[in-house]
C-alpha cells in the first residue's frame, strides 16, 4: 500500500516554478532517495510534503489522508518526521533534551521522554554523547541529532533533507547503513542527497530524479543510472563508462 | 544543583517570612516588599521572556489591568479581594489578546508588538478619565485592614512563593521544554509537533495573572494610582531587567536579580539622590556585556562545564560494520 502519494504537484514561488507536475508514491518499508542538483525543488518537495508549504496545484495524500493544507505540527502528528539540510539543534539544551523534545510527542513524562530518547540515540550510536550540550557538537554528530529527534517522534515516514550533505564517504555511508535499518523499525524514509552516488546506489530501494522542478526518473537504482535523460541532466557521461 | 536550587529557595522564602520578627521600621518593610514584588514579578516575566524567550517589554499592560481592576471594580462596590481576581480575569483577557496578535510576529517585532499594546493601554487609561479618573488618578482600596505594610509584604512573599512553584513545575515539565524549544529554534520546535502559538499563550495568560496579582498588591500599598506609573514602560523593563540580570531562563534568576536590583536601586537612591538612575543604567550595560546569561545562568555554566571536565571523555562513533 502506498503510504505517501503525491499526485501531480507544483509550487511556485513568484516567477520561479520550484516544483512541476511531480507525481510518485511511495510504500510502507521503503528507503526512498529523491537526487538531484542544487536547485532542483528537494527541499520545497520536502517542505511541501511536511505541511510548511501547500501545493498550488495536485494533492499529496499521506496513509490514505489528503494532507496537502496541513501545518507543519499537525503533519508531525499524523507520523511525519523531517530533518533540516542546514542542522537546526537547540543548541542550549543537550544533545538528550534534544532528542526527548521528538519523544514528548507521546508521553506528558519527561521520564519517559528520556526513556525513549536514549533508546533512539543508542540506535543512532550517540550513546555517550548524550549529555553534552548540542552546541558543541560535530557536525556528522549534528546530522545524527537531527535525525534522532525526528525519530523519536516515532514517525511512519521520515524526510531525510541532504542527510549527507557537507559529510565525508566513510561518515555518509556509515548513515546510510544505520537509514537502511529504519525499516526495521517500522518507518519508511525519503532522503534528498545531492550526489553521493555511492550512498544512493547501495542504499535506495527507490530513487526519484528530480531536475529544474520537473521528475525525469523514478525506479530502482540501477534503472536510474542506465537512463539517457537522468544521465545527460545529472550524472553526466562518465557514470555510462563506469558502467555503474 | 536541581536540588541545590530548590533548597535556596525555600530558604530565601523562610527568610522573607521570617523578617517580619526583626524588622520593625516601615521603611525597610517597602523596601522588601519591593524586592518580593519584583522577584515575583521576574519570575512571571521569566516564562514567556526566558523559558519561551520572548522578550515581551509590555508586561506593564497586565501589571496595570491587576491594579486599575482592584480600583475600578471595589469603587463599583465590589469586595476588594473579588475585584482582585476580577483584575487578573481582566489582565488574562488582554494577554490571550495581546499575544493571539503578537505572538504571529517574531523577535523584536513581537517586543515591538508588546511595548505598543502596553502604550496604548496607558494612553486609554488617562483619556477614559470617567472609569480610571486620568491623570488625576484613582484610589484604591487596601486589601488588609489591619497593619497593611506587614500583610502586604507578606502577600508579596507568598507571590513569589506561588511563582517559584510554578517556575518548578514548569522548568522540569514537558510544557517547560516545549518553551525551550521554541526559545532555541522555533522551526526545530515546529517539526517535532510543537504548536508554538498555543504554548506561548499558555505561557503568558500564566504570567499575565501572576503580574496581574503584583499589580493589584502594589496598588493597595500605595492606596492611588495614575497611569503613567502602573502602566508605564519603566514597569515592563524594570520586570525584564530583574530577570536578565540573575540570569533569563533559570529557576533561581529572578529572585537573585530581585534582590540585588531593588537593594542597589535604594542603597543608591539614598547616597546620590537623582543620580542613582545613571549608575543603574551602567549596571545594566555592565551586565549585559560581562553576564550575558545573567548571573544564574553564568554561575549554572561554569558549573557545567567543570562536571563536563570531570565525565569520560566522548568518543566519536566510528562506521558502522554492516
Amino acid at each position: 500500500m502506498a503510504l505517501l502519494e503525491l499526485n501531480r504537484v507544483s509550487k511556485r514561488f513568484g516567477g520561479l516554478l520550484a516544483v512541476n507536475q511531480v507525481s510518485f508514491s511511495i510504500n510502507e518499508g521503503v528507503v526512498a532517495f529523491i537526487v538531484g542538483p542544487n536547485g532542483a525543488g528537494k527541499t520545497t518537495l520536502f517542505n511541501l510534503i511536511a505541511g510548511v508549504f501547500h501545493p498550488d496545484e495536485g494533492n499529496i495524500h499521506f496513509a490514505s489522508k489528503e494532507i496537502s493544507q496541513l501545518s507543519p505540527d499537525r503533519a508531525v502528528h499524523l507520523g511525519i518526521g523531517r530533518t533540516f539540510q542546514i542542522v537546526r539543534p537547540l543548541r542550549n539544551l543537550s544533545v538528550l533534551e534534544n532528542t526527548m523534545l521528538g519523544a514528548f510527542l507521546h508521553t506528558r513524562s519527561p521520564a519517559k521522554a528520556a526513556e525513549e530518547a536514549e533508546k533512539v540515540l543508542r540506535f543512532l550510536q550517540m550513546g555517550n554523547a548524550m549529555h553534552l550540550p548540542a552546541r558543541g557538537l560535530s557536525l556528522p554528530m549534528l546530522k545524527r541529532l537531527e535525525i534522532a529527534r525526528a525519530l523519536a517522534t516515532r514517525p511512519k515516514l521520515i524526510l531525510l533533507d541532504e542527510v549527507v550533505a557537507g559529510l565525508s564517504t566513510s561518515e555518509a555511508l556509515a548513515l546510510a547503513e544505520l537509514l537502511r535499518r529504519l525499516p526495521e523499525w517500522g518507518i519508511s524514509a525519503v532522503a534528498g542527497v545531492e550526489h553521493v552516488m555511492q550512498v544512493v546506489m547501495r542504499m535506495a530501494d527507490r530513487v526519484i530524479v528530480l531536475d529544474h522542478g520537473t521528475m525525469i526518473g523514478e525506479g530502482t537504482p540501477q534503472e536510474m543510472v542506465r537512463k539517457p535523460e537522468v544521465i545527460e541532466a545529472y550524472l553526466g557521461s562518465k557514470y555510462k563508462e563506469l558502467g555503474l | 544543583m536541581r536540588r541545590a536550587q530548590l533548597l535556596i529557595a525555600i530558604l530565601f522564602l523562610i527568610l522573607g517570612l521570617a523578617a517580619p520578627l526583626v524588622v520593625r521600621s516601615d521603611y525597610l518593610f517597602q523596601v522588601l516588599f519591593r524586592v518580593f514584588l519584583f522577584a515575583a514579578l521576574g519570575l512571571a516575566w521569566n516564562l514567556v521572556g526566558g523559558y519561551a524567550g520572548q522578550l515581551s517589554l509590555g508586561h506593564a499592560a497586565y501589571f496595570g489591568a491587576g491594579a486599575y481592576g482592584l480600583a475600578v471594580f471595589s469603587k463599583a462596590g465590589i469586595h476588594p479581594w473579588l475585584a482582585l481576581l476580577l483584575g487578573v480575569l481582566l489582565a488574562v483577557l488582554f494577554a490571550a489578546l495581546i499575544g493571539g496578535v503578537s505572538f504571529r510576529l517574531r523577535g523584536p517585532y513581537f517586543t515591538l508588538a508588546t511595548i505598543a499594546f502596553a502604550e496604548v493601554l496607558r494612553v486609554a487609561a488617562k483619556n477614559l478619565a470617567a472609569v480610571t479618573g486620568g491623570d488625576v488618578g484613582l484610589q484604591v482600596p487596601g486589601l488588609f485592614v489591619k497593619s497593611s505594610g506587614r500583610s502586604l509584604y507578606l502577600a508579596a512573599v507568598l507571590l513569589t512563593a506561588v511563582a517559584l512553584c510554578i517556575t518548578a513545575w514548569v522548568s522540569r515539565s514537558k510544557f517547560g521544554y516545549y518553551l525551550m524549544a521554541i526559545r532555541e529554534d522555533e522551526d526545530t520546535a515546529l517539526s517535532v509537533g510543537v504548536n508554538a502559538t498555543r504554548c506561548k499563550l499558555r505561557a503568558l495568560l500564566i504570567s499575565a495573572a501572576l503580574t496581574a496579582l503584583g499589580g493589584g498588591l502594589y496598588g493597595s500599598l500605595f492606596l492611588f494610582i495614575v497611569p503613567d506609573q502602573v502602566l508605564s514602560i519603566d514597569i515592563s523593563s524594570e520586570m525584564a531587567i530583574v530577570a536578565m540580570l540573575g540570569g533569563a531562563g533559570t529557576f533561581l534568576g529572578p529572585l537573585i536579580g530581585s534582590v540585588i536590583l531593588e537593594s542597589a536601586a535604594e542603597l543608591l537612591k539614598n547616597i546620590f539622590h537623582e543620580a542613582h538612575l545613571l549608575i543603574y543604567g551602567l549596571l545594566i550595560v555592565l551586565v549585559v556585556l560581562f553576564l550575558p546569561e545573567g548571573i544564574a545562568g553564568t554561575l549554572a555554566h561554569r558549573l557545567r562545564r567543570k562536571s563536563a571536565i570531570a565525565a569520560p571523555p566522548f568518543k566519536a562513533p566510528g562506521p558502522v560494520s554492516s
